[in-house]
């Protein structure tokens, strides 16, 4: 489904050059949930924004369904974005302005002009709440961020991440700011997702303890994928975090 | 969608916004006021300045009146004028029109014990034609707007003039012995003028004849010891006035004597304290040019349509080099002039209050963008495209820009309609006057709004809330999401 051939990427600090990814191959199938680990600096995060078209690679080339998608116009890029790949961040990145319903129905105002979302509002509403009630936030729908805990606004970026039925997730660290308990519930959540939606999932994580919810742990080594390994599926009730 | 979503939160949510709708604001209240005031100013002055002339004057500088005419052999009667004119093709278009009098002289009076002398313009008209043309009647303080204005004393007048006489009349006989007083300029205010009999002009008939002076001639103005304007009538209806000029044929010194009937009150200072009205007829008779005037004054029905037409066929009819046709806005040309380039460059100088304004929308915007440079990373990441990113920024900017103006234009149409008010209000809280009275000569400071000016301060302020808002927009479409999303 996703796969990266031949991935290079340099970042140019002043006069220093930081080679990020030397030639790395991935292939993610569709469904799977795989899990990126490696040190810090080892690439993981770039990958990911690579993988998504946030930015583009200096060499190699990445295809989606056999479509190379890294080489494309803007808008084409900007329209993946909003209705393919669904994003999860370390620090949540909701907009402290809006609610939490206004938050997960984002991707959909970004999707319609004005009178477009009038024609359609009932219907991504609906989904926005239903999205909201299943990562247990129905509660929480007029909050703002900044009223919410960690874990709560951790959840409702998910939301967001799946309004437009995105087929790919691309989470990166989404754990790295929450205690261990709540980490534990939004990665069971991802699996949850993941088995329930058919959504392929690519979490960038540091934390070894949580890969074992994961279909498959590639690890990175100096920009290039130096361990790649194929997990039994995981019982639910039994994910260890 | 989101663009406007956000327009709308980031507005209500941000307090530097509220910093830029009250720059903007307040540039636009301070446009309109301005504006209002000058505008309101100019249309008093226009309306002053047109006051007291015609539409239209035709005169001479030659002191006997107009120059024969070449068919005649001789001047023109003032009716033989006006018959010609009206016989034109520029008659149909004519509403009104009058002879006049104007020349130079000197008002003497006695004002307590002193007699005071004044250089004046006197004008000789016929009342009731010269309220005809227009800009007389109404700015006469006792037959105010009246269409058949006189020269005659009202009783109390009368009454006052035989008080006045009477007592002149005691004074010398209690004067018996008393050192031969210096011989005034005046001898007896109310003596006729002598009859000029080498001229075999006769003696002019004995009656005393009105008078109306400019409001200022007749009243003096000072500051009492609470530092307000006071005013005190030096000539009352009734008294008596000499006035001196030259006469009409060999600049002879004249004078003749008169009782004052009435006030003419303008508000224009140059006018109030220099205007002399006295009858036509008793003017030709004391400067001894029976039957002639120096101008003749035009109303026309249609000024604006008939102006250049009407000036052109009277310019044929009297084709002289000492004969002038003016429009009464040539004669004021330079101050209309003046007054149009003042408000101009006042507009430019204010307009920069609005650019003052843009800055610090400039300056705050690029504040706003930094602090959103997450938020920039996060929408990108959703699929936000760069251009819905810049209409966000833009749309902000515009959005502002049309608050602080309508809010603006509310705040200046407010204190457009009570600047009196708030001028009262602040004069009394400083105690020093903003608008002293004595100096413009206005009863209240004069507004006028012009709905096309508000108009274009509006559109002027957005555009300009708009152009400084246009390099933060950039700014923040250009931002590459990764960097932004990393930005701490």
């Amino acid at each position: 489904m996703l796969r990266a051939e031949n991935l290079s990427k340099t970042y140019h600090r002043h006069a220093v050059q930081v080679r990020v990814l030397s030639g790395l191959n991935l292939e993610v199938k569709t469904g799977e949930f795989l899990s990126v680990v490696g040190a810090s600096g080892s690439g993981k995060s770039t990958l990911l924004h690579l993988l998504g078209t946030l930015d583009a690679p200096d060499s190699g080339a990445i295809y989606l369904d056999g479509r190379r998608i890294d080489n494309l116009p803007a808008r084409d890029r900007d329209a993946l974005r909003n209705q393919t790949f669904g994003y999860i961040f370390q620090f949540y990145h909701l907009l402290p302005e809006l609610t939490t319903f206004d938050n997960v129905l984002m991707p959909a105002y970004i999707a319609h002009s004005t009178p477009g979302w009038w024609k359609s509002r009932g219907r991504w509403r609906a989904r926005a709440e239903e999205l909201l009630r299943k990562v247990g936030l129905g509660h929480r729908l007029k909050h703002r961020p900044r009223e919410l805990s960690g874990g709560e606004m951790q959840r409702a970026a998910v939301a967001r991440a799946l309004l437009t039925h995105p087929r790919v997730l691309l989470a990166d660290e989404p754990t790295g700011n929450l205690d261990a308990d709540t980490g534990g519930e939004i990665v069971r959540l991802l699996r949850e997702l993941n088995r329930e939606e058919g959504v392929t999932i690519v979490m960038v994580t540091h934390n070894m303890d949580i890969v074992s919810a994961t279909d498959r742990v590639v690890r990175m080594t100096g920009g290039v994928v130096s361990d790649d390994t194929r997990r039994p599926a995981p019982v639910p009730h039994l994910i260890a975090v | 969608m989101y663009k406007l979503l956000l327009c709308v939160r980031y507005l209500q949510t941000r307090y530097l916004a509220f910093i830029c709708i009250v720059s903007v604001m307040l540039g636009v209240a301070t446009l309109i006021v301005v504006n209002a005031v000058m505008s309101g100013f100019s249309t008093k002055l226009k309306d002053r300045l047109h006051g007291v002339l015609s539409d239209i004057v035709m005169d001479t500088d030659r002191m006997e009146g107009f120059p024969p005419s070449p068919e005649a052999g001789r001047p023109e009667t003032p009716d033989e004028m006006i018959a010609r004119i009206m016989a034109s093709p520029a008659g149909e278009r004519i509403e009104a029109i009058t002879p006049t009098i104007e020349v130079f002289a000197i008002l003497q009076f006695p004002f307590r014990g002193q007699v005071i002398t004044k250089p004046v313009r006197l004008i000789g008209v016929d009342p009731t034609g010269r309220a005809a043309v227009g800009g007389f009647s109404e700015y006469l303080v006792r037959q105010h707007g009246s269409p058949n204005p006189t020269f005659d004393l009202t009783p109390d007048a009368l009454r006052r003039h035989d008080w006045n006489k009477r007592q002149r009349e005691q004074d010398a006989a209690f004067d018996v012995g008393a050192p031969p007083a210096p011989k005034p300029p005046v001898v007896d205010p109310n003596a006729l003028p002598p009859p000029d009999l080498e001229l075999g002009k006769g003696t002019p008939e004995v009656k005393m004849h009105g008078v109306i002076p400019g409001y200022t001639l007749a009243h003096f103005r000072y500051r009492d010891e609470h530092g307000e304007v006071q005013e005190e009538a030096a000539l009352k209806p009734g008294d008596a006035v000499t006035i001196t000029t030259v006469g009409g044929g060999d600049l002879k010194p004249v004078w003749g004597n008169f009782l004052v009937a009435d006030y003419l009150k303008t508000e224009m200072s140059e006018y109030d304290q220099s205007f002399v009205y006295v009858p036509i007829d008793q003017l030709q008779k004391i400067r001894g040019m029976d039957k002639r005037c120096t101008a003749v004054q035009l109303k026309l029905k249609d000024y604006d349509r008939d102006k250049e037409f009407v000036t052109n066929e009277i310019r044929r009819l009297y084709p002289y080099p000492d004969v002038q046709i003016a429009t009464w806005e040539e004669r004021q040309g330079p101050l209309l002039s003046a007054i149009d380039v003042e408000r101009g460059i006042l507009n430019l100088l204010l307009f920069m209050i609005v650019g003052v304004a843009g800055f610090s929308i400039l300056a705050i915007f690029t504040m706003i963008v930094s602090e959103k440079y997450r938020d920039i990373g996060i929408l990108k990441s959703l699929g936000a495209s760069s251009g819905g990113v810049m209409s966000i920024f833009l749309g902000y900017g515009l959005l502002l820009g049309t608050v602080g103006c309508g809010l603006g234009t509310a705040l200046g149409l407010w204190i457009t309609r009570n600047i009196n008010w708030i001028e009262n209000g602040l004069t009394t809280l400083t105690g020093t006057a903003l608008f002293p009275r004595d100096i413009y000569y206005f009863k209240e400071i004069p507004t006028n709004v012009d709905p096309m000016n508000v108009v274009l301060v509006n559109v002027g302020a957005v555009a300009i809330a708009a152009v400084f808002s246009l390099l933060p927009a950039y700014r923040a479409a250009r931002l590459h999401p990764v960097r932004a999303l990393r930005f701490e």
